[in-house]
């Protein structure tokens, strides 16, 4: 990991401008700090996560996919594209022909939840099913 | 027809370990350790690395095998 410098340094202006976002914004500055740190931890980690190849001479951008890595993320965001584009589907047609109401904001939030959630999940069992 | 490889014998022949082999051909440990199990099949661009970084020729670490066993 050695020549990472530009990557850390980065990676703690990054966290502490989100901490502070946090705390301009009016959350408690325990929590301000909290989200900096876990922040922070995430860019730690990162680079010994097997999620990314580390390529010190890119300097902050250290951090790249390979092709391996790069084939689960598209695979996962086309899932989670599909899903949210179903259950949008599913949800006009609903509203549309059976409740007969505008469809309700908080259901559009359900969908981006349910998208993130079909991201993860499959980037977690398509990494776990290539290993 | 499946793609089929020695991979982890010739890197072991070579005295080399997963992550050394990983940075030569810039990418993560476990996509070596992915094409070791034959569970991700490389781009013919990885593929040619590999076999360059081993100094190995292509086809003595990759075949093509029927999968119906024929």
């Amino acid at each position: 990991m050695t020549g990472m410098t530009p990557y850390y340094i980065s990676r703690t202006i990054i966290s502490v401008a989100f901490g502070a976002l946090f705390a301009v914004t009016g959350s408690p500055w325990w929590a301000a700090i909290l989200i900096g740190g876990l922040t922070f931890a995430l860019f730690l980690w990162a680079p010994r996560s097997g999620r990314y190849s580390v390529h010190p001479e890119f300097g902050i951008t250290a951090l790249r996919r390979d092709e391996r890595t790069q084939e689960i993320n598209d695979k996962a965001a086309r899932n989670a594209f599909v899903v949210s584009m179903l259950t949008l589907s599913g949800i006009s047609v609903y509203f549309g022909t059976l409740a007969l109401i505008d469809v309700p904001i908080a259901v559009f939030k359900l969908v981006l939840v349910i998208g993130a959630l079909t991201y993860f999940v499959s980037d977690l069992l398509l990494r776990r099913s290539q290993r | 027809m499946n793609l089929h490889n020695c991979l982890k014998e010739i890197r072991l022949q070579n005295n080399l370990t997963q992550e050394s082999l990983a940075d030569t051909v810039g990418v993560t440990r476990q996509t070596i350790i992915a094409v070791e199990k034959g569970k991700f099949v490389p781009s013919a661009k990885l593929a040619l690395e590999l076999a360059s970084a081993l100094d190995t020729p292509f086809e003595k670490i990759f075949w093509l095998e029927d999968s119906r066993g024929g």
